[in-house]
């Protein structure tokens, strides 16, 4: 072999085939044949892409032209090993043609003309028409008596677009209408001589059907063997040479080929990959991760194979989880808080490796937060990017294709690339780059995500794009998914027409400027956030920008320049909505190191639009942070998914196909196959999480719960006892009069009532300040007094006699209306000297300062002092101050807080009402403990200024706190007891509560004492609280609701 | 699904609003977000209004209620305090917010401005100037744009 092409052969040659084709074409074609012109002269025929025009045409395409030149160089490398190679593509190539009569019939100039044709028809469309296989097709006779002979042509006929209205995917059987709709997918072949001959099999026509329509392929076929005589059903065995546009490798095609192959059901069958398959071509690169592989999961699952199903799975690769079988889930149904644990999983996280956090981090980790530290660095690292640029991603597969294309080469192998998801094909490399990198830290609450958060940033931070060559990374970590966000929305599953390949031409993402990492978080969190950067970082080593508020700036480079950019969930959604032009600023042109995002469910609506704000991001390392990655549904995760690009997930049609649907039937291989996506990429461990040894994972030091019976006095029980006869009465009537529900709230009124009389009796007759108005008349005519002292003469400020004899009827009455702010039974009420009642918290949250302020209701001034607290109807009244008695309940209080007085250990003390506390103060001064009070009348700086006194100043023994003063986050570890004083109806709000003292930080034993008086309503509460719970939160709406509420009700008044 | 943190008192309007809707109001939750509303106001008899159905959208900001209902009308509108993106110049949804009003005090405040136009108190110039210059006229434009704009269909 190695002939030399003389320059006659090439003369001789080109006497045939004209001057359409170069020289170097004709050597080619030479050299392949072996210097056999007349197999020289086929070559060039039978291959459409010898052709003159290709050559600007590959100059025209960059793209291309650089494939090209990579491929120059392996064409080198074949031509020094002829024997190989060369000699394999040609067997390949002679297939196209097999039959030698075709080859010389090729040389007329009839098919000369057929061919520049084709060249027509492919210049229009703009790509070249590559050859990629030749195949036998047995296809069916349509017809009877005609005649084919070996090596005659066939032109196929493809029925026309519209008459496909749903392409059936399916069999010939089943009804009339089945069959019309699948005679529009028969491609029927036919010769100039007979006319139509037969059809091709379905498998073929579906497949090929949409390709042709798009002109992305062409097919040309012969007459391989047929009976001498057709008749109807015999086999015509064609031989089928097939083409593909080059187009079809380049642009983003998706949605016309969707358009034809799935209109009625979210189709996961795609034409080009089944055509490759039809035509014999295997990957020679397997997608590690393909839909075969979720359909054979699907298959009954062997259920007694459940044991170590976790550990061994624990660090399954990638997706690679070959075997799912099933460990039996309860629960399925809905997921609860509970079912969480069983569909996630709680990791047995100590067989993670520890890493120790960089000097910069100014505070020690624990073991399990250092376990964090090394498996997020190992998630973000994944192979490495170059690596990572030159791994296939998983998703996609690679094929060679044999195929004769460019003029400067004869064959070449061109590798083409196919997802199997999508069926998308591109030549461009699919790398690894535009998988995840990141993940879901999704610890409970309270085990120090942040601090782990800080680590990270403090351990690896750089800037987005820099750690890889910046075309790669630009070609491949972004994708047009955010252009089609709002068609993957659950409640358009049948738009989902695109789907988020990875489209090259997307905008041009290289213009981005490189920044750091990206916070985003709840407002409320911000100051957190940064207090903890400051606190944890060493000075200087972290960069910190808060990017909030109107005037922040829009400029990239400022963004950029810091390390940590902290924003919240709103900056970003409206700095979303402003982006759809290309020349958008803020967040969006920035490329950052890593995005964080706290509270990550936030985004859990994936057609919210910060979902999507939050998706359309661009990053190469991508956290999320949350304590409840599914809150209310499944679906909650595809939001996570998608923006961490967790493919192939992040598209709604597979994540509703192989998830959600299969999920919410309720088939567990759903819910196993949510488990082995997130069991590599989420991390969640829980207080109750154990070590390698076995032991919890965050010791805090025991903490003890005690309930505290207290038993009333002899005085105090009367006093009960008769509220409570009343009550009941009161409540009887309802019953009777079937108005239980319709007057709810006078009955939570009468419960808040007994409720409080348990506290203290007092704060059921009056207090201090309500004694002069004890007396409803008195308190009457103190307004219209105090209409008279207004000396600015305002007269119609005064609120009317007839007004304040309604109001005043009403107290009298006892008629409890409701809070014009909380619309709930009043707490607490206060009235304004315009006569308006409302809650206190409810009066002095919304003032702006907290002495003095506009009513709400009618916006006359008021002030602090002018508030009257709502007498009730009682008869006692009673100076409280001087005629000071404890109560049982504040008796068993002091002991406690006397025991603990020498040991110099801090206490908060709970109470639902600010009145109580109130009343606490006093006997608190009388013994001289030193305390401060916290209640939801402080604003935050007061606040904040209470919280460093308790912590610090070590003399202060007792915090008074108020239930409603809520402030999740607020750290009071310096105190190591905490007293219930009163049973809430949500046991969770007192949980929460006592956390604030039970948490990462506090050194000493926990001491939680609840009180409750024995034979009173406060215990039968506890009975029922946790179905109060509902009852409190519960619509109106179930009757069954309803029965169970009124039962409970009547629980209560036993 | 996405409203779990909603609060009682967000609830409780709703409910209420749905079960006694003021006269000539209407106001729906939307499904995927309990705080945005799409409501509907008929045009209040004997104003240039009148026989029109107007659309606006309200959203509760997360402060509500110690924050004012952001409102914007949806149909194209002719009055002297709406402008032409649907903003309200309304005093109760800016400074003279407070706590005790309700969505419902606020829809039935924008069914009297539409009773009463105050072109003293101007969001859209041009049309305050007619009002003023040429009330009959004014009003004509007014009724025109409702039958264009607003009726119903």
């Amino acid at each position: 072999m190695g002939n030399k092409v003389t320059d006659e052969l090439v003369s001789t040659v080109r006497s045939i085939i004209g001057f359409d084709y170069s020289d170097m074409d004709i050597i080619r074609a030479l050299h392949m044949a072996n210097n056999d012109v007349t197999a020289a002269i086929n070559i060039v025929f039978d291959t459409p892409s010898f052709r003159t025009k290709d050559k600007s045409q590959v100059l025209r395409n960059p793209e291309v032209s650089n494939r090209n030149s990579n491929s120059e160089t392996q064409s080198k490398d074949t031509k020094s090993r002829p024997n190989g190679n060369e000699t394999k593509n040609l067997s390949l190539g002679s297939g196209s043609s097999s039959n030698p009569r075709t080859r010389t019939r090729t040389v007329s100039n009839n098919d000369v003309e057929a061919i520049k044709d084709l060249s027509k028809c492919s210049s229009s469309i703009g790509g070249e028409w590559w050859f990629v296989g030749c195949v036998e097709v047995s296809g069916l006779s349509t017809c009877k008596g005609r005649r084919l002979k070996c090596g005659d042509e066939v032109n196929f006929t493809f029925p026309l677009k519209n008459a496909s209205s749903t392409p059936s995917p399916g069999k010939f059987g089943g009804g009339r209408g089945r069959q019309a709709a699948a005679f529009s997918e028969i491609v029927r072949f036919s010769t100039k001589e007979c006319g139509e001959i037969g059809r091709i099999p379905n498998e073929w026509s579906r497949c090929l059907l949409p390709l042709v329509r798009d002109k992305k392929v062409r097919i040309e076929g012969c007459c391989k063997s047929a009976p001498d005589t057709l008749g109807i059903m015999d086999t015509i065995v064609l031989s089928v040479s097939v083409h593909i546009n080059s187009s079809m490798f380049c642009k983003n095609h998706h949605t016309s080929l969707k358009a034809t192959s799935n209109s009625t059901d979210e189709s996961v069958v795609h034409p080009l990959p089944t055509l490759f398959r039809l035509l014999g071509l295997t990957p020679y690169k397997k997608a590690e991760f393909t839909p075969g592989d979720l359909y054979t999961r699907k298959r009954p699952l062997n259920s007694e194979d459940s044991s170590g199903v976790h550990s061994s799975l624990l660090h399954g690769n990638k997706f690679k989880n070959p075997t799912l079988n099933g460990s039996k889930v309860e629960n399925e149904e809905s997921i609860s808080d509970g079912d969480l644990e069983n569909i996630v999983g709680v990791g047995d996280s100590f067989e993670l490796e520890e890493m120790e956090p960089p000097s910069t981090l100014q505070c020690e980790l624990r073991s399990y937060q250092k376990q964090a530290l090394h498996w997020m660095i190992h998630l973000e690292k994944g192979q490495g990017m170059d690596e990572a640029a030159t791994t296939l991603h998983p998703c996609w597969e690679a094929i060679v294709l044999q195929t004769s294309m460019w003029m400067f080469i004869m064959w070449r192998e061109l590798v083409v690339y196919l997802n199997s998801f999508s069926g998308d094909a591109t030549m461009e490399f699919p790398s690894t780059l535009q998988m995840a990198r990141g993940g879901i830290l999704a610890d409970a609450m309270g085990l120090g995500k942040t601090i782990m958060t800080i680590a990270l940033l403090l351990a690896h931070s750089e800037r987005g794009g820099s750690s890889s060559s910046p075309s790669m990374n630009e070609a491949f970590t972004e994708n047009s998914d955010t252009s089609d966000i709002s068609d993957q929305s659950p409640t358009l599953p049948k738009k989902v027409a695109k789907f988020p390949g990875f489209d090259k031409l997307v905008k041009r993402k290289n213009l981005l400027i490189g920044g750091g990492n990206l916070i985003v978080c709840p407002m409320t969190l911000l100051g957190q956030w940064k207090a903890e950067i400051e606190t944890h970082a060493q000075p200087g080593s972290l960069s910190l920008y808060v990017h909030y508020g109107q005037s922040r700036p829009k400029d990239a480079k400022i963004l950029a320049q810091s390390d940590v950019v902290l924003t919240t969930y709103g900056v970003l959604s409206s700095e979303f909505s402003t982006e759809n032009a290309e020349e958008n600023g803020g967040l969006y042109s920035v490329r950052w190191f890593r995005v964080v995002l706290d509270e990550a469910h936030t985004i859990k609506s994936s057609k919210s639009q910060i979902s999507m704000a939050a998706a359309a991001l661009t990053a190469d390392r991508r956290w999320c942070l949350t304590g409840t990655p599914i809150q209310n549904n499944l679906e909650d995760i595809y939001s996570l998914l998608r923006f961490l690009r967790v493919e192939p997930w992040g598209n709604w049609a597979w994540w509703n196909k192989l998830i959600q649907k299969p999920f919410e039937e309720g088939d567990e291989r759903g819910l196993k196959l949510v488990q082995s996506i997130l069991r590599p990429i989420m991390l969640r461990r829980t207080k109750f999480s154990t070590d390698r040894e076995g032991r919890p994972i965050l010791i805090l030091p025991p903490a003890d719960v005690q309930v505290i019976y207290c038993e009333l006095t002899e005085a105090e029980k009367d006093f009960y006892e008769a509220l409570f006869r009343r009550s009941k009465v009161k409540f009887d009537q309802f019953v009777e009069q079937g108005r239980v529900l319709h007057n709810y709230a006078s009955i939570l009124e009468l419960l808040l009532r007994l409720r409080q009389c348990c506290d203290h009796p007092f704060l059921v007759m009056s207090r201090g300040d309500t004694q002069e108005f004890s007396d409803l008349n008195k308190l009457a005519k103190r307004f219209l007094k105090g209409g008279q002292e207004v000396v600015e003469g305002e007269a119609n400020d005064v609120p009317s006699r007839a007004y304040i004899q309604e109001v005043v009827q009403e107290l009298r009455k006892g008629e409890q209306g409701e809070c014009p702010i909380c619309l709930e039974a009043f707490e607490d009420a206060v009235l304004t000297p315009c006569a308006h009642r409302l809650c206190q918290e409810c009066l002095l949250a919304s003032w702006r300062t907290p002495t003095s302020s506009l009513c709400p209701v009618c916006r006359k001034s008021v002030s602090r002092q002018d508030l009257i607290t709502v007498p009730t109807d009682s008869r006692f009244q009673i100076d409280v101050e001087k005629n000071w008695v404890e109560s049982s309940k504040v008796a068993a209080l002091l002991l406690e807080l006397e025991n603990l007085r020498s040991s110099g250990s801090k206490s908060i003390v709970f109470s639902q009402w600010t009145a109580f506390l109130d009343l606490l103060q006093i006997p608190l001064s009388r013994s001289k403990i030193p305390f401060v009070r916290l209640d939801g009348t402080l604003n935050l700086q007061q606040r904040e200024k209470v919280i460093k006194q308790f912590s610090e100043e070590s003399d202060i023994l007792v915090l008074l706190m108020s239930l409603k003063a809520g402030g999740v986050g607020i750290n009071l570890t310096s105190a190591s007891n905490a007293f219930v004083l009163d049973p809430w109806w949500n046991p969770a709000v007192e949980e929460q509560a006592v956390m604030r003292i039970h948490r990462i930080g506090q050194t000493k034993s926990v001491m939680i004492k609840r009180f409750i008086v024995k034979g009173t309503v406060e215990e039968r509460m506890e009975a029922v609280q946790a179905r109060k719970q509902r009852l409190i939160s519960g619509a109106l709406t179930d009757q069954e609701v309803r029965t169970a509420r009124i039962e409970e009700l009547k629980m209560l008044f036993t | 699904m996405a409203n779990s943190n909603l609060p009682r008192r967000i609830i409780k309007e709703t409910q209420r609003l749905l079960s006694e809707p003021a006269p000539g109001i209407s106001a729906s939750p939307s499904e995927d977000n309990m705080r945005y509303f799409n409501v509907m106001i008929l045009g209040p008899s004997q104003s240039p209004y009148e026989g029109g159905v107007f659309k606006l959208e309200l959203f509760l900001p997360e402060e509500y209620p110690m924050a004012a209902p952001k409102v914007r009308f949806l149909t194209k509108i002719y009055h002297p305090n709406i402008d032409k993106l649907g903003r309200i110049c309304l005093d109760i949804l800016k400074d003279k917010w407070s706590p005790a009003l309700q969505i419902r005090t606020v829809l039935l405040s924008i069914q009297a401005l539409l009773s009463a136009p105050n072109p003293d108190d101007p969001l859209s110039e041009n049309i305050a100037k007619h009002w003023k210059s040429n009330e009959a006229e004014a009003v004509e434009t007014a009724k025109e744009w409702t039958r264009l704009y607003a009726s119903g269909a």
